[in-house]
C-alpha cells in the first residue's frame, strides 16, 4: 500500500477504535434512529467478510515463507493491508451487531458470548495491525498469536450462528431423525402417520431389516406383529400384558430397557400415544379424526399432528396516531398497545348501560391497528358487528353474553386474520353457525359455551371443521349431583322475647325447606315445608334443603330460646376467668350466642366462664316479674375440661335479704367422648313473684377418674340465661 | 531502510497523535448523537425509556388469578406422589438427604425425624398420566390443563417472610406486591375497577395471618395498591355513599374536592396529592360498577353446580373463586386470593381432608369456567402456597395421625392458561419428596416466568427508589422457558 494511503487508513482505524469504543461504553443509553437500525440488520450481511480477511490475514502470518527475498517483504505488506482492512470492516461489523442487538428479542446468554467475542477479535486484531511495526513480535510472537486468533473468530462464529439460526443448528440433522412429514389433519391414519414415525424415530435403527436387534424388525405391520427373539410385543386391546410396554416402561437402569440408555427415550405424549393404540388395537386402520372425539389417543394424536406453536402474528401496518389513541381512551373504552414496539392495538370496552355502537364506530380511524377486541356481555345487536367488521386486522374478537345470533357472524367474514372467536352465553342456532364458519378460513379457536347448542350437532360439527377447536365447556349432565350446603338462619339472635318469626334461607334459589320442631330429621316427602314459622316458645328446629339434581343438604339444628324478662339491674359476686370474660354481668341477657371451640381466643366472645368459683349472678327489677322457670345455655368439651355445672340454685325475693329458695337442679353429667355441644338446662317451680333474683352455677370442682384431667377444677362456660 | 522508516512510523510524535485523536473524539461526539439522553443529567433511567403501562412484548396473559393456599400445603398428600415413603415409614431420614437444613423452632429440638407416607392414596389421570391425590377428585379431572411445578423451593423457612418473599420479591417486606408490580408495568384494562384486588377466606385448618402489607404497593404510587373486597354488605370499605348523598351531590363534592386537591399539588408538587386525586374519581366509578361485578344473582345453576353450592355462601373459597372469575372478566389484572389454613403441624389426615375439600372443585371450576369463556388463554391462574412440608413427621407418629414441619427445600404449584403449557409436569424431588431431583425453580425465577407471560422483562420492570433501582426479582431470575407454550 502506498504510505500516503497507509497513514489515512491507520489514522481512520484509531478514530474507528475511539468511535467503537464510546458506543460500547455507553450502549445502554442508545436510541436509534431508523437507518441504524437498517444499518444493524445489515450485520449478518457484512460480517462475511471480515471473516474470511481476517482469516486470510491470520493464516497468511502463520504459513509465513521463510526466505528472505523482496518476496517476503511483498506478502509481509499484503498481509497487512489485508489485515488493516479487515480490521476495518470488523469494526464497523461490530458497531452494526451492536446496532441489532437493540432490536427486541435479542438477550441472554449467547448474545453476551457472541459480543464480547466479537469485540475482541476487534480489539484483537487493532492491537495486531499495530504491533506489526515491532520487529521483535513480527518475527517471533506473531505466527502464536495469529493461531489464537483463529481460534477466537471461530468462537465467534459460532455463538452468532446460534444465535441466528437457533442452538444445534448445525447438529441438528444428525442427532434427532428425519421429522416427521405433516399430513393433512383429516386424512392421518393411525398406524400409518401416529404410530409408525414414532417406531421409525425412536426405534428403528436398531430393529430394522440390515441390523435385527433381539431378531425384532420394527419396520412395517406384519414384522411388529410377528414379534422378536423374547416373543410377541402385545396382544391387541392388553395393554398390562404388553412386551412393547413393558420394555418401554422399565426403569432406565434396567438394561432391558428401551429404548437403551443413551439412544434417544420416548416422550410421555408418545408412549402414552403407544398404550392407547395397544389398548385399542382394531382402530390402527382408522382416521383419526373418525375417532370418537373424548377418545385419548385422538386427543394425542391431533395434538401430535397439529403445528406446535401457534404461529406469532405478525403486523406490518403503520403505528397509529399517539394522540388519536389517547383521545379513543374513556372512562368505558380502553384502546391500549399489545406491546411497547407493536403498532397492534387492543380495544375492551365496559359497561351496559353505557354503550352504544357508536363506540366502535369511533374506533374507524384506528381500523387497521385493532386486533383484538373485546365486547363481553354489552347489547351487541348483529347490526352493530357492522361496524366491527370494518376493523380488518383483527385476531381475536369476544363477544360473549351478547344479542347476537349466528347469522350475524355473516359480517365477520370480511376478517381475514380471525383466528379467535369467543361466543359462549350467546343463543345460536347450528344451521347459520355451520354456513357462517365456512367463511371464516382463519378461525382456529371458537368458544360456544352455553349457546344452546345440541351436543350432538356441535361434535358434527367439530368432525367438520378440524381445524377449529372448539371449546364447549361444563354443562351439568345430572349424572353425579352434589349435595346442597347446609340452611341458613337470618334472625339477627336466636333468643328472643315474646314471638318471633323464625327465617330460614337457603343461598341456593328455588331450593324447598323442609323442616321439623320434634327432634326427626326431616325428609323430602313428609316433614313439614317451611313457609313462614312464628314461635312462641322454646323450639327446636331441624331442616334441610332439597331441590331436583341436588342431594338433600345434611341436616341443620337452630334452638331458639325465648326469654321473657330481661332484668334492670345485674352484678356477679366473683370475677369471671381471664379469657372468658365476655360482657361481665350483662353476658347473660346480651342474646348473643356463643359457638364450640371457645378456647379459641377468637371464639371465646360470647361465653362467660368460672373455674375456681362458683358463677354468682344477682339480678334485680324495677317492678316484680312472675317467675316460673330458669334456664341456663351452657358449652361441654370434655377433651378440653369444660363440664357442664355440677349444680344450679335459683333464690327469689321480693324484699331485699328476703332469700326463699326456688329451685335446686342438676344438669345431665358428660361422658368420656363425647362430642362437644351445647346445652340447655332448666329448672322450673311454681309461678313466684319476685323483685330480686340469685342464681347460683357451680362448676364441677374435682373431675372424674375417667378423665385424664382427673381431679382438677372444670371450666364452666354459659353464654345466656332465661327467665321465663 | 525500510525497518528504519517503519520504526520511525512507529514511534509517533505528540502533534500526530494529538490529530488522530482529534478524528476520535470527533468520532465519539458523532456517536452522542445517538443518545439523546446522554447530557441529561443522572435521572436518565430505564423507566424513563419505556412507558409504564406498556408491556414490552407481545404478551401471552393479560391477567393472573393467583389463588395463594396460605399456610403451605403439603405436596406429600396433594400432588408429590411417594410411593417410597411408604417402604420407609416410621424409618429416620438419612442424614445424607437431610444435609445441614436449617430447621424451624417447632422441631429443631426433635430427637427423632421418622419418614411419614400420604394417609392417602394417589391416582393417574389425564392424557400424561399424572398422578394426583384421591383428595383432589376435580383437580384431577382438569389435569390436563395444568402445569404442575413439582421443584419450586424458597429462601424462608417461616410463613411471613415465605409469603412476602413470595409476593414482594422480599423476606423483609416494604417492597411493592405482585399485583402492584403488574398494576405498575400494564396500567389498567377497566377504568371502572382497581387494578390489583384482594379476597381473603379461611378454612378449618390451623391458620397463618395474612395482612394488608402483602398488597402494599411498596414505593410505587399508591394507585397501585391492592382492593381488598369483603364479603359482608360493603364489599369495598367507604365506597358507599353516606346516608342521604345522592349521586350527582357526590359528583358535585368530588369536583370541588379536586380543585382544592389540585391547588395544593401546585403549591407542593407532591405525587401522592395527584394519585388522591385518581383514587376519588375511580371510586366514583366504581360505585356503580363493583355492585354488577359482585352481584351473584344471575349466576346460571350450571356456573352453581360447577363451582359448588358454596360458591354463593359469601366469604368462602368457592364465592371467591367464582368472584375472581367475574373480576377478572372485567379487565381486573391480578386477583389475589388468599385461603388460610394449610399450616398442618400435627392432625395433618383430618385438616388436609377438610382444606382440599374446600378449595378443590373451586379451583377446578375456575379454570373450566375461564376456558368455557375463551378467557383462559390470556389469563394466568396459580395454584400454591409459600413452601412446602417435611418428608419427616412433627410430633410423634401414630398409626393414623402425623404432622408435617415447614419445607423450604421443595413444594408444588401448579399454572394453568396464560401461555403456560398444559398437561404438563415440570421438575421431580428425589424419592422422598424432600430435595429437587431435576430442574428446580427459584421463586425469583418463578416471578420472571410470571412477568414474561404478562409481556413485562423482568430485569427492564423496575423502579427507582433510594437511589437505586428496584425488580421484583431482585438481582437474580430466569424466565423458564420449558413450561411456556
Amino acid at each position: 500500500m502506498n504510505k500516503k494511503y497507509r497513514l489515512l487508513a491507520e489514522q481512520i482505524l484509531l478514530a474507528q477504535l475511539i468511535f467503537t469504543s464510546f458506543i460500547i461504553l455507553f450502549e445502554k443509553e442508545l436510541v436509534l434512529p431508523p437507518w441504524a437500525q437498517a444499518a444493524g440488520r445489515l450485520h449478518p450481511l457484512l460480517l462475511h467478510f471480515p471473516i474470511v480477511l481476517l482469516l486470510m490475514a491470520f493464516l497468511m502470518a502463520i504459513f509465513k515463507p521463510k526466505d528472505t527475498t523482496e518476496f517476503q517483504s511483498y506478502y509481509h505488506r499484503f498481509q497487512r493491508s489485508i489485515l488493516c482492512l479487515a480490521v476495518g470492516l470488523s469494526g464497523i461489523t461490530v458497531l452494526m451487531g451492536i446496532f441489532l442487538a437493540q432490536e427486541q428479542g435479542y438477550q441472554g446468554e449467547l448474545l453476551f458470548w457472541h459480543k464480547w467475542t466479537g469485540v475482541a477479535i476487534y480489539y484483537f486484531g487493532t492491537v495486531l495491525y499495530f504491533l506489526n511495526y515491532w520487529p521483535l513480535f513480527r518475527n517471533k510472537l506473531q505466527k502464536g498469536v495469529s493461531v489464537l486468533g483463529v481460534a477466537l473468530l471461530m468462537m465467534t462464529g459460532h455463538f452468532g450462528a446460534s444465535l441466528t439460526h437457533g442452538e444445534n443448528f448445525l447438529l441438528d440433522p444428525l442427532t434427532t431423525g428425519k421429522e416427521i412429514s405433516t399430513v393433512p389433519l383429516d386424512s392421518a391414519l393411525v398406524f400409518e402417520h401416529i404410530i409408525q414415525p414414532i417406531l421409525q424415530q425412536k426405534c428403528v435403527s436398531c430393529h430394522n431389516e440390515d441390523k435385527v436387534k433381539g431378531e425384532l424388525m420394527l419396520t412395517d405391520l406384519s414384522s411388529i406383529l410377528k414379534g422378536g427373539k423374547s416373543g410377541k410385543l402385545f396382544i391387541p386391546g392388553n395393554p398390562q400384558m404388553s412386551l412393547l410396554l413393558e420394555r418401554i416402561h422399565m426403569p432406565m437402569e434396567e438394561k432391558k430397557h428401551m429404548p437403551p440408555s443413551g439412544k434417544v427415550q420416548l416422550t410421555k405424549a408418545e408412549s402414552r400415544m403407544l398404550y392407547h393404540w395397544v389398548s385399542t388395537y382394531g382402530s390402527s386402520k382408522a382416521k383419526v379424526v373418525d375417532l370418537p372425539l373424548s377418545d385419548s389417543l385422538r386427543i394425542l394424536a391431533m395434538a401430535f399432528l397439529k403445528p406446535k406453536a401457534v404461529e406469532v402474528d405478525r403486523f406490518d401496518f403503520d403505528e397509529a396516531d399517539p394522540d388519536l389513541v389517547k383521545d379513543l381512551n374513556s372512562d368505558y373504552r380502553t384502546v391500549a398497545h399489545l406491546a411497547s414496539d407493536s403498532p397492534a392495538l387492543t380495544v375492551n370496552i365496559y359497561n351496559k348501560s353505557q354503550y352504544t355502537v357508536k363506540q366502535i364506530e369511533e374506533l374507524a380511524p384506528i381500523a387497521q391497528q385493532v386486533v383484538a377486541l373485546n365486547l363481553n356481555k354489552l347489547p351487541i345487536q348483529d347490526a352493530d358487528l357492522a361496524a366491527v367488521a370494518k376493523l380488518k386486522n383483527l385476531r381475536r374478537l369476544d363477544l360473549n353474553f351478547t344479542d347476537i345470533t349466528a347469522s350475524g357472524l355473516s359480517h365477520l367474514q370480511a376478517l381475514g386474520h380471525l383466528h379467535t372467536l369467543s361466543l359462549s352465553g350467546t343463543q345460536l342456532e347450528i344451521g347459520p353457525l355451520e354456513k357462517q364458519l365456512a367463511g371464516l378460513k382463519a378461525l382456529k379457536q371458537l368458544t360456544v359455551w352455553d349457546t344452546g347448542l345440541d351436543v350432538g350437532a356441535l361434535e358434527n360439527l367439530e368432525k367438520k371443521f378440524v381445524a377449529i377447536t372448539f371449546i364447549k365447556g361444563f354443562q351439568d349432565d345430572g349424572a353425579s349431583p352434589l349435595q346442597l350446603n347446609p340452611i341458613q338462619v337470618n334472625n339477627a339472635s336466636m333468643v328472643f322475647n315474646d314471638n318471633l318469626e323464625v327465617q330460614l334461607f337457603h343461598p341456593i334459589k328455588g331450593t324447598e325447606i323442609r323442616y321439623s320442631t320434634d327432634g326427626s330429621v326431616p325428609d323430602s316427602v313428609t316433614s313439614d315445608v317451611y313457609k313462614t314459622l312464628v314461635i312462641d316458645k322454646n323450639t327446636f328446629i331441624k331442616a334441610r334443603a332439597f331441590k331436583k339434581g341436588w342431594y338433600g343438604s345434611e341436616t341443620s339444628s337452630f334452638d331458639f330460646l325465648k326469654n321473657t324478662y330481661i332484668p334492670d339491674s345485674v352484678r356477679l359476686s366473683y370475677v369471671l376467668n381471664r379469657v372468658h370474660k365476655a360482657a361481665g354481668a350483662h353476658t347473660f341477657f346480651d342474646g348473643k350466642l356463643g359457638q364450640i371451640g371457645a378456647n379459641n381466643p377468637a371464639w371465646a366472645n360470647y361465653w362467660a366462664g368460672v373455674r375456681d368459683t362458683d358463677l354468682e349472678l344477682y339480678a334485680e327489677f324495677k317492678k316484680p316479674v312472675a317467675l316460673s322457670s330458669v334456664g341456663v345455655h351452657y358449652m361441654v368439651e370434655e377433651d378440653t375440661g369444660i363440664f357442664p355445672p355440677d349444680q344450679i340454685e335459683v333464690w327469689g325475693a321480693t324484699q331485699p335479704g328476703a332469700w326463699k329458695i326456688l329451685s335446686r337442679f342438676q344438669a345431665p353429667k358428660t361422658s368420656k367422648g363425647e362430642t362437644p355441644s351445647i346445652r340447655l338446662v332448666e329448672g322450673r317451680f311454681n309461678t313466684t313473684k319476685v323483685a330480686y333474683l340469685k342464681i347460683i352455677a357451680k362448676p364441677v370442682y374435682s373431675i372424674p377418674s375417667w378423665s385424664r384431667r382427673k381431679g382438677n377444677k372444670a371450666l364452666l362456660l354459659v353464654d345466656e340465661m332465661f327467665l321465663n | 531502510m525500510e525497518k528504519e522508516i517503519e520504526e520511525h512510523g512507529f514511534s509517533f510524535n505528540r502533534r500526530r497523535f494529538l490529530s488522530s485523536l482529534s478524528l476520535g473524539i470527533g468520532s465519539a461526539a458523532l456517536g452522542s448523537l445517538l443518545m439523546p439522553d446522554l447530557w441529561k443529567g443522572g435521572g436518565a433511567g430505564i423507566e424513563d425509556s419505556l412507558a409504564a403501562g406498556i408491556p414490552h412484548y407481545a404478551p401471552k396473559a393479560k391477567r393472573v388469578i393467583y389463588l395463594f393456599q396460605n399456610g403451605a400445603p403439603s405436596q406429600q398428600e396433594l400432588f408429590d406422589y411417594k410411593p417410597k415413603l411408604r417402604d420407609l415409614r416410621g424409618q429416620e431420614i438419612p442424614p445424607s438427604i437431610m444435609g445441614n437444613q436449617r430447621l424451624t423452632g417447632m422441631t429443631a429440638n426433635q430427637s427423632s425425624f421418622p419418614l411419614v407416607d400420604s394417609f392417602v392414596g394417589f391416582k393417574q389421570y389425564g392424557q400424561n398420566g399424572t398422578w394426583v391425590s384421591d383428595l383432589l377428585p376435580y383437580t384431577a379431572k382438569i389435569v390436563d390443563e395444568l402445569c404442575i411445578v413439582k421443584s419450586m423451593y424458597t429462601e424462608a423457612i417461616n410463613h411471613d417472610p415465605a409469603l412476602t418473599f413470595l409476593q414482594t420479591g422480599s423476606q423483609q417486606g416494604n417492597r411493592p406486591s405482585m399485583g402492584s408490580w403488574l398494576s405498575y408495568g400494564l396500567g389498567n384494562e377497566n377504568k371502572n375497577l382497581p387494578n390489583f384486588t384482594v379476597l381473603l377466606s379461611r378454612g378449618v385448618g390451623n391458620g397463618q395471618g395474612v395482612y394488608s402489607k402483602l398488597w402494599s404497593n411498596g414505593f410505587l404510587d399508591s394507585v397501585h395498591q391492592g382492593v381488598q373486597f369483603s364479603s359482608g354488605e360493603d364489599p369495598v370499605l367507604y365506597l358507599r355513599d353516606p346516608e342521604g348523598l345522592d349521586r350527582k351531590e357526590r359528583r358535585d363534592m368530588l369536583d370541588q374536592l379536586s380543585q382544592l386537591n389540585d391547588l395544593s399539588y401546585q403549591e407542593f408538587g407532591d405525587p401522592e396529592i395527584a394519585s388522591k386525586i385518581k383514587q376519588y374519581e375511580m371510586a366514583y366509578r366504581m360505585q356503580s360498577a363493583v355492585p354488577e361485578v359482585m352481584d351473584l344473582s344471575k349466576e346460571s345453576d350450571d356456573i352453581i353446580k360447577l363451582y359448588g353450592p358454596d360458591c354463593l355462601v359469601p366469604g368462602t373459597y368457592a364465592a371467591n373463586c367464582l368472584l375472581a372469575r367475574k373480576l377478572s372478566e372485567n379487565g381486573v389484572r391480578f386477583v389475589q386470593l388468599y385461603h388460610q389454613g394449610w399450616d398442618q403441624h400435627g392432625n395433618l389426615p383430618f385438616e388436609i381432608t377438610k382444606q382440599a375439600m374446600d378449595v378443590d372443585q373451586a379451583s377446578a371450576a375456575l379454570v373450566t369456567d375461564l376456558k368455557q369463556r375463551g378467557l383462559l388463554d390470556e389469563t394466568l391462574v396459580i395454584w400454591g402456597g409459600e413452601f412446602g412440608r417435611t418428608s419427616y413427621t412433627q410430633g410423634t407418629l401414630t398409626a393414623d395421625n402425623y404432622g408435617r414441619d415447614h419445607h423450604p427445600r421443595c413444594f408444588t404449584i401448579w399454572m394453568a392458561g396464560g401461555g403456560i403449557k398444559p398437561g404438563m409436569v415440570y421438575g421431580e424431588t428425589d424419592e422422598l419428596g424432600y430435595n429437587i431431583a431435576q430442574n428446580p425453580v427459584h421463586v425469583h425465577d418463578f416471578q420472571a416466568t410470571l412477568l414474561h407471560q404478562l409481556g413485562l422483562n423482568h430485569e427492564q420492570l423496575t423502579y427507582k427508589h433510594l437511589g437505586r433501582r428496584y425488580r421484583l426479582t431482585d438481582i437474580s431470575g430466569h424466565v423458564v422457558k420449558d413450561i411456556l407454550s
